[in-house]
């Protein structure tokens, strides 16, 4: 049968099925599997995971004992704690006296709720950015770099308001209400704010144009309220010197990340310009500041600069540690962005030619956003090492968290009182520092969906 | 003398006859070597040229002269009419009428199908975001692939970036359309695709000059092929005077190493 049909229909071609798909074999997937194939896949491996597990569980144990289990909770010095357990267990009553000073430093204890309404601020302003249905996040965004920092400086520092600086406090009390009503109407009603307030006042039958021209002057009305709800803001003066403890470096790397990212994208960028004089002065500038260590850097900002500027004119010795820090940073993230401008084919950027793009068209929306994702591990591990090179801060004599960790041990009832406290400021270093390179990968898996074959 | 007969065939044939490039006495040098050795070429409207030439012929550097991708040193590239000159704002005028497609597609690859054909639409033209995605999808369609608008580029094969290459050209509305070897960096089975959306390009009366070694489509569809090599156009005739008479012993060379592998 099947004889005749070959010899008789020699031209028709074979009929190709291609086998159908089996389940893979059990003991290789699952946690089973998965445990067979890294952990037990031979005799060594097997050997070698039972050893890694015996050290991690010392390990474990043997800092669990001294943290926690054999830790002292309640005293009064350092002598009672070593009385009661010696140097088998921790003594934390030193670091929770000195809790508050380690967060906030000297800052008056009855004030510092403006330090966490500070910090409350700039959560509710960019907390919006993670809502997946808010369209205005490129706005959102900008407002909490343009704008935040004043209204956080006002509550941070408080005094006296001159009339500009009452605008400037406004104006951000303005942006964090414009987020939060712009997040409402986009949730509920899938428009911006003042597109919204521009339908309602516009007349209906106005072009849109006329209409964002209404929402806008409605902006004015809550820059408004604004400025009568500022008035009535009475907040003492604190000054720097006050500021302390990991709010002082919260402060010092907020401002010098936020301030690298964008100055090192325009440092690199005249790096490889083609104007002689840009390129010379950017390169310049990079050279000179990566050459030079951060803290040399800090100690010419500290005690040279004062002596350039003109007798009179005092600059706020934690302003110099912050630009300090903040033109370092931007050196080095200026290299970083170059590396990723470096990496972008030359056919991009002939493509968006050819497309008539300008140069800063073809920057800001081709290259940038490839060359900034390309490098997110680099920059954001550039971040992490700003977080704790401000602990350099210490050596001109700011009180920022590791030089408020190392005076816990030289107060008298807490002498010699170190390792508790750095055991415990490394742990916050760790949670800022994880969080930070977490938030890294999950933006880089978010924007990996779109380059995925 | 017979390019000239050439010419006024063409010209003919070309029932405009006006002419919409002209390149006259272009050099071009890399350092001090000349890869282009004062090219004339006059390109009418609705015509429909392609360049061959082995490898470092300066046929690549010559259409990217075009639109200026390369700068050329000596004599004139004038495109209807208006020679590019050191007015970068006039530059940018002259060359917005030109598109291009590449060898290696050169899509975004962070932008999806779909952004990447209604970029330079909302960007360069300022045409509303509606408008501009409806004037893509038209082009999407005309290469036959709408359904992939909203995927990115790296999810797709490599004829199917090059066609929504040649739709991301199309969508500026350009009357001159320049294509640099577009299907040498594809899979052999998926150059038809490619070369079915440029013929029918070619049929709705756009310009074109293709930098490519595909015969069949010269053969197919050119009003005229252009033989380069070494900087210089050496020869150029209609398809069937071109493959069945080259004049030149280099054009005879040429052919026969590429038509008979």
């Amino acid at each position: 049968m099947s004889d005749s049909t070959t010899t008789t229909t020699k031209t028709q071609p074979l009929i190709f099925q291609p086998k159908p798909e089996r389940a893979a074999p059990p003991s290789t997937v699952g946690v089973i599997g998965w445990m067979r194939q890294n952990l037990f896949s031979n005799v060594s491996n097997t050997l070698l995971t039972i050893v890694g597990a015996y050290i991690v569980y010392v390990f474990l144990a043997w800092v669990l004992n001294w943290a926690v289990f054999n830790a002292v909770w309640q005293a009064e010095n350092r002598r009672e704690c070593l009385d009661l357990v010696g140097r088998s267990g921790a003594c934390w009553p030193g670091v929770i006296q000195w809790f508050d000073n380690l967060i906030y430093g000297l800052y008056p204890k009855d004030q510092i709720w403006r330090i966490n309404l500070g910090f409350l601020a700039l959560i509710l302003w960019v907390a919006p950015l993670w809502f997946p249905k808010v369209q205005s996040k490129v706005a959102i965004g900008i407002t909490a770099v343009m704008l935040y920092p004043f209204l956080a400086s006002y509550f941070f520092l408080g005094g006296d308001k001159g009339v500009l600086w009452m605008a400037l406090i406004s104006a951000g009390l303005t942006g964090l209400i414009w987020v939060w009503l712009t997040v409402f109407t986009e949730l509920f009603h899938g428009k911006s704010f003042t597109r919204m307030m521009g339908e309602i006042l516009g007349a209906s039958g106005k072009s849109e144009e006329e209409q964002l021209k209404f929402g806008r002057l409605s902006l004015i009305g809550v820059f408004a309220i604004a400025v009568v709800l500022v008035s009535q803001w009475e907040l003492s003066f604190v000054s720097t010197r006050q500021w302390g403890g990991l709010f002082l470096t919260l402060v010092i790397s907020g401002i010098g990340i936020t301030f690298s990212l964008p100055s090192g994208i325009l440092l690199a960028l005249g790096r490889r310009s083609t104007m002689p004089l840009i390129r010379l002065m950017c390169t310049g500038f990079i050279e000179l500041f990566r050459s030079v260590p951060l803290i040399t850097i800090l100690f010419m900002f500290n005690t040279m600069l004062p002596l350039f500027l003109p007798v009179g004119v005092e600059v706020n010795q934690l302003v110099r540690a912050i630009v300090a820090v903040c033109l370092f940073a931007a050196a080095y993230m200026a290299e970083v962005i170059r590396g990723g401008l470096q990496a972008i084919p030359k056919g991009q950027y002939e493509a968006a030619a050819a497309m008539g793009l300008g140069y800063w068209q073809a920057t800001t929306l081709i290259i940038m956003p490839q060359a900034l994702k390309i490098m997110i591990p680099t920059i954001v591990g550039n971040f992490i090492g700003l977080f704790k090179d401000t602990t350099l801060v210490s050596i001109i004599g700011l009180f920022d968290l590791l030089n408020m960790a190392r005076s816990v041990g030289e107060d008298t009832r807490w002498l010699g009182l170190f390792i508790e406290p750095f055991f415990f400021i490394t742990l916050i270093y760790f949670f800022f520092c994880f969080l930070m390179s977490q938030y890294s990968i999950n933006l880089e898996r978010k924007l990996e969906a779109g380059a995925r074959r | 003398m017979s390019t000239d007969t050439i010419e006024k065939s063409v010209a003919s044939a070309k029932q405009s006859g006006r002419s919409v490039i002209e390149l006259v006495g272009m050099s071009k040098w890399y350092g001090n070597f000349q890869v282009l050795k004062d090219i004339d070429l006059t390109v009418y409207e609705g015509e429909r040229i392609v360049v061959c030439g082995p490898s470092g012929s300066g046929k690549s550097t010559m259409i990217r002269c075009i639109n200026q991708l390369e700068v050329h040193q000596e004599g004139d590239v004038i495109i209807n009419g208006k020679a590019y000159g050191k007015d970068e704002k006039q530059n940018d005028l002259i060359r917005r009428d030109i598109g291009m497609v590449f060898q290696s597609f050169n899509l975004f690859p962070h932008l999806s199908v779909l952004e990447n054909c209604t970029m330079a639409q909302i960007w360069v033209k300022e045409t509303p975001k509606a408008e501009a995605e409806a004037v893509a999808m038209h082009f999407l369609e005309r290469v036959r692939i709408p359904e992939q608008a909203l995927k990115y580029p790296l999810q797709l094969s490599g004829g199917q970036q090059q066609r929504v290459a040649i739709a991301r050209a199309l969508c500026m509305n350009p009357k001159i359309m320049l294509f640099d070897e577009p299907t040498s960096a594809l899979d052999p089975e998926m150059i038809n695709e490619v070369l079915e959306a440029m013929i029918e390009l070619a049929q709705s009366g756009m310009t074109m000059i293709v930098v490519t070694h595909e015969m069949n489509f010269a053969r197919k569809v050119a009003d005229r092929v252009i033989f380069m090599d070494q900087g210089e156009i050496v020869e150029q005739a209609p398809p069937h005077a071109f493959f069945d008479n080259p004049r030149y012993d280099r054009t005879q060379l040429f052919l026969s190493q590429i038509l008979h592998h």
